[in-house]
């Protein structure tokens, strides 16, 4: 542990600067002892004195290390030890040798004037020089702290917390982050998991309110983030020093599509213990029709395409609607657009009027078509004509909550199209300032694959792009994990305010983003083990790496395990599922009763109200929106009625 | 199969103080004259099964009279086609509100009819292979909503219910108060052979095979604005619907009306001095096809000041009152335009307006004739906004 008294240390090593190896005010190099506790990352303290640079104070980063001896050329050493490498040991005098290391300059104090660094003792770097070091103590004091625990600097034994700036790590000064390393190590996720979880807990109050969006896009990942994971000693030690309690999120909500019988939810979490938390993510035509342009793909996006979703939307659906041909129609489902557009194309088939309807030409409307009924066909259990809409719920946000929209198996279509809306609907309201919640983390797996450096540009990377670009100001966070940085869209990245790398490939760094970076550094980076990174932050002038503590939350592989999914119900018990999860009187063979040869879209449909109306009674609400059923009865038979004799007075 | 579907005869409606020769109100009068024109009707027709969707009666409580008639008019049909079930729907309008009111619909069920008043009721005709779910308007509003879904055990699946489709009729306010609301989701329409429905008082398409009758005359709400409805569905007139099962072929029968609604030519009555806009009311009123005698009529002048108004000829306006049956002379008031910038009441201007202010006062060559210029300008734009109008559609 780092001393915190007043008691100061003796130097481990001092600045040298020869006209080859200069010390400059960005980059300095000093010498140590052969027994040193530094290696490549350590910070350390170097200390002026003399005239001038008395008082004068200078942290640094190691970035690189030499050691060589006064040995003229390797020759001469293959000479000395007669060519046999075991002589070489019998030497009667050891040659000095030397350990001299390259640091990076942090800061300076005083700022001014910037001069070279000073030829000073080299200490290491305490708690409160760590601080110093990477200009925290501009954001962890005052009356208004803004510091997030991102995690330990560790050297030699000794470790001091590392603090992100909130107003740079979620806006409004700079924002997002961006993750990097190789799949398989469970990092990344890891890494945002603790992240969020400090967060959550020193989000600074006059801040206002905080909530996080995850999109879990593989696996069982973000699954389980309610459940308590195994922690070793060595995690509740660094949870202890960066001050976040060892727990599970308190607050996380779980949204899933149904699969394609629309009563089974599409995710992995559903063991029968934790099923019942996991809300339905269902829409219908207005929801997706707002965001048609996500199911267009690069040779589709044309203005006319545009031009008739958008007079689809605001003069077909929910509008009674005459189609030109007698027909009168008024759309809410997919269903009844389908009729439309069949009673369009019959239409000017019969009526021999050419190939275009309303100024739109037959070729755009049968794309389009093709399009809308492409995602109600594939996305079956998101996209539904069954009942109301179930969605996140907007307006309503809680501080401090997780929400986890699980569309790891759900059409790549789809996923897009969740991804589109969810964000397009979180800024809408971040913009009106009703979501519920001041800022909103949004976290993205894979940023690879949405958000590409080359490739087509889909309405999802524009999306990702407007978040990095705009987000900030709206408190629209990204937070964005991908395995090679250079191959994710250039923007995405270069806007991201915190940059953190987890162990990466060798190719990968080989690349030209990382030329910035020593060798030695990037050999560490080759070679990081799981729990520690490096970090980039506006307030830090060189990366610095951090250990963190494994997260408290079940992670997914360990999750599956312990609460294994459950198998597909059968329709009838999964409806009666849902109902016993919505009230918990609610007797199975009631509902099975009552659902018995009725057809499951009406169940489906009444399902949904219920979930929807979340009312104290679910039995007699799902009853009664499923309606009673009429017992068929026969006709009375009719005796025949005779002629009647004319009334004495007419009536009219 | 075939059957016939009506709705909304609304006997007992009475409208206007004209009375009949024997004393009993004009209005009443026609509306029982209609039902009688549609029975003769159906009976040409001659179809195997007629509903009767929904607000038999104008009030829970009828007349006397229209008591009288529809068991007469019930009886006819019965004689007549004595196959073919009758099924009564109890609309809004027949519904008590309370159960010991009970109902007169009732009485019918001695003359064979089927009767739906409070309870739904599925009646299968065995010898037709038919079933028909009979909904009241009771049943759609109360707790025990039924399933409008038709079950296995016969061919053709028939729906009949009182109620209204959410959108429809707001436009003009021709969409009945009160009504049950039904939607297209609970309907079904794809699974029902044929869904009869009652309530908007204009024959109606909803699917192909899901259709409004309408009302057999020209009742509340709204008469007036019933007839444009008509005109925007491209069916002119009252009468009833037959359909042929399967397939759903739907036929409008119209019903030579017992009265007409004659809707003179609107005036524009701005700048006209009294003595003007008299002369133009005389000139429609002399004009109008059929001749006003009798008919049910309205005169709709825009612009008409207060002022103005009062100084009409009042002894010509009574006159026309007395050779229609009714005379609506419907003077609207100038619209309040906007004069200062905000806060004032008013409305925007129209394009055409702005356009016509603002080459009204630009800078022209001596030599251009401006009158000519300012109604070369607007009539461009006006031009311009009915091709956008007719290209947009809608």
């Amino acid at each position: 542990m780092i001393d915190k008294a007043s008691f100061q240390p003796p130097p481990i090593g001092r600045v040298v600067a020869t006209e080859q190896k200069p010390a400059t005010p960005h980059q300095f190099h000093f010498w140590t002892a052969n027994e040193t506790s530094i290696g490549i990352g350590a910070i350390v303290r170097v200390e002026g004195f003399g005239a001038g640079d008395s008082g004068r104070v200078v942290y640094g980063v190691v970035t690189d290390g030499f050691a060589y001896s006064d040995l003229a050329t390797p020759l001469h050493d293959v000479v000395g030890a007669e060519g046999d490498p075991a002589r070489a040991a019998e030497h009667p005098t050891v040659r000095q040798e030397i350990r001299l290391w390259t640091a990076a300059v942090l800061r300076q104090r005083p700022e001014e004037p910037l001069q070279p660094v000073p030829l000073g003792a080299v200490h290491v770097a305490s708690d409160v020089d760590v601080a110093q070091a990477l200009r925290m103590d501009a954001y962890l004091g005052g009356e208004q702290p803004t510091a997030i625990p991102v995690g330990l600097y560790t050297s030699g034994g000794l470790e001091a917390p590392v603090y992100l700036d909130a107003d740079f790590l979620l806006g409004p000064e700079a924002a997002h982050l961006n993750i990097s390393g190789v799949s398989g190590l469970a990092t990344k996720t890891s890494a945002v998991e603790f992240l969020l979880a400090s967060i959550f807990q020193h989000f600074p109050p006059h801040k206002g309110r905080v909530a996080a969006v995850c999109f879990n896009v593989k696996g069982p990942d973000l699954c389980f983030l309610d459940q308590p994971g195994a922690l070793e000693d060595e995690d509740r030690r660094r949870y202890e020093r960066l001050a976040v309690q060892a727990q599970p999120f308190e607050r996380v909500r779980y949204y899933a599509p149904f699969k394609a019988d629309g009563v089974n939810l599409n995710t992995l979490r559903t063991h029968p213990d934790l099923v019942g938390d996991v809300e339905p993510l269902v829409w219908g035509l207005r929801e997706v029709l707002d965001y048609a342009e996500v199911l267009l793909n690069r040779d589709d996006i044309d203005a006319k395409a545009d031009a008739f979703i958008d007079f689809l939307a605001d003069r077909v659906v929910d509008k009674e609607f005459d189609d030109g041909f007698g027909g009168a129609h008024r759309v809410v489902t997919f269903a009844d657009l389908e009729r439309l557009f069949r009673s369009i194309f019959d239409g000017l088939e019969l009526a021999g009027r050419g190939d275009t309807w309303r100024t739109h030409h037959i070729a755009t409307i049968r794309k389009v078509r093709n399009r809308l009924s492409n995602i109600s066909t594939r996305c079956k259990g998101l996209v539904t004509d069954d009942g109301p809409s179930s969605d996140l719920p907007w307006g309503r946000f809680e501080d401090r909550a997780v929400y986890v929209v699980d569309v790891a198996n759900v059409d790549p279509l789809g996923q897009d199209l969740v991804f589109a809306r969810a964000v397009s609907k979180l800024r809408e309201h971040l913009e009106r300032r009703d979501l519920g919640v001041d800022a909103v983390v949004v976290f993205v797996d894979e940023l690879n694959k949405y958000a590409p450096g080359d490739g087509p540009d889909t309405y999802v990377k524009k999306m990702l792009l407007d978040i990095s670009e705009r987000g900030r100001y709206l408190g629209l966070v990204l937070f964005g994990a991908e395995q090679f940085r250079s191959q994710v869209h250039r923007r995405v990245v270069g806007n991201a305010g915190t940059i953190v790398f987890g162990r990466m490939d060798s190719d990968e760094l080989a690349t030209p983003g990382y030329q910035v970076l020593s060798p030695a550094t990037k050999i560490k980076l080759a070679t990081l083990p799981i729990g520690e990174l490096m970090v980039r932050h506006p307030h830090f002038t060189q990366p610095i790496f951090v250990r963190f503590p494994r997260p408290g939350v079940l992670r997914g592989r360990d999750g599956v395990e312990r609460f294994p999914p459950a198998a597909d119900l059968p329709f009838e018990d999964a409806v009666v599922r849902q109902l016993v999860k919505l009230d918990r009187r609610v007797r199975p063979n009631q509902v099975k009763d009552l659902i018995a040869d009725r057809r499951e879209e009406d169940v489906r449909r009444a399902l949904a109200h219920t979930r929807q109306a979340r009312p104290q009674d679910a039995f007699a609400h799902f009853k009664k929106h499923l309606g009673g059923r009429v017992a068929a009865v026969p006709a009375a038979a009719r005796e025949s009625v005779a002629p009647l004799n004319r009334i004495s007075d007419e009536p009219y | 199969m075939k059957l016939a579907h009506l709705a909304d005869l609304h006997l007992g409606f009475r409208q206007y103080d004209r009375q009949t020769p024997r004393g009993g109100n004009q209005r009443e009068a026609d509306v029982a004259e209609a039902f009688r024109r549609a029975v003769d009707d159906v009976l040409a027709q001659r179809p195997d099964l007629i509903l009767l969707v929904g607000d038999i009666f104008h009030s829970v409580r009828p007349t006397n009279a229209a008591i009288l008639f529809c068991f007469r008019e019930l009886q006819r049909l019965r004689v007549g086609l004595p196959d073919a079930p009758i099924v009564v729907v109890a609309g809004n309008h027949d519904t008590p509100r309370s159960t010991e009111t009970g109902t007169i619909l009732r009485l019918y069920e001695a003359l064979g009819v089927e009767i739906a008043v409070e309870q739904p009721r599925r009646i299968v005709f065995s010898r037709l292979d038919c079933s028909v779910l009979a909904v009241p308007h009771q049943a759609l509003i109360g707790d025990d909503r039924p399933a409008l879904r038709p079950e296995r055990g016969t061919r053709f699946n028939v729906l009949a219910t009182h109620g209204q489709l959410p959108g429809l009729g707001e436009e003009r306010g021709t969409m009945e108060y009160g009504g049950a609301l039904v939607t297209r989701e609970t309907l079904a329409p794809a699974q029902w052979d044929y869904v009869a429905l009652g309530h908007y008082h204009v024959a109606h398409q909803v699917e192909p095979n899901v259709w409004y009758a309408g009302s057999l005359e020209y009742i509340s709400p709204n008469p007036w604005g019933q007839l444009q409805d008509e005109q925007d569905g491209g069916r002119a007139g009252k009468g009833y619907l037959v359909a042929e099962l399967p397939g759903s072929r739907v036929t409008f029968r119209s019903i030579s009306p017992v009265r007409r609604h004659v809707e003179l030519p609107p005036i524009e009555g701005k700048g006209l001095t009294p003595k003007e806009l008299d002369e133009r009311i005389a000139a429609a009123v002399a004009g109008a096809k059929p001749a006003i005698d009798d008919q049910i009529v309205r005169q709709l002048v825009f612009d008409v000041s207060r002022a103005t108004a009062r100084d009409l000829d009042h002894a010509a306006i009574r006159a026309y009152k007395a050779r229609a049956l009714h005379f609506q002379l419907d003077l609207r008031r100038p619209e309040v335009h906007r004069v200062e910038a905000s806060g004032a009441p008013g409305r925007r201007q129209t394009l055409p307006e702005t356009v016509r202010e603002f080459l009204e006062h630009r800078p022209l060559d001596a030599d251009l004739d401006r009158a000519e210029f300012v109604r070369l300008g607007v009539e461009y734009v006006a031009q311009v906004g009915q091709e956008g109008e007719g290209e947009g559609g809608a």
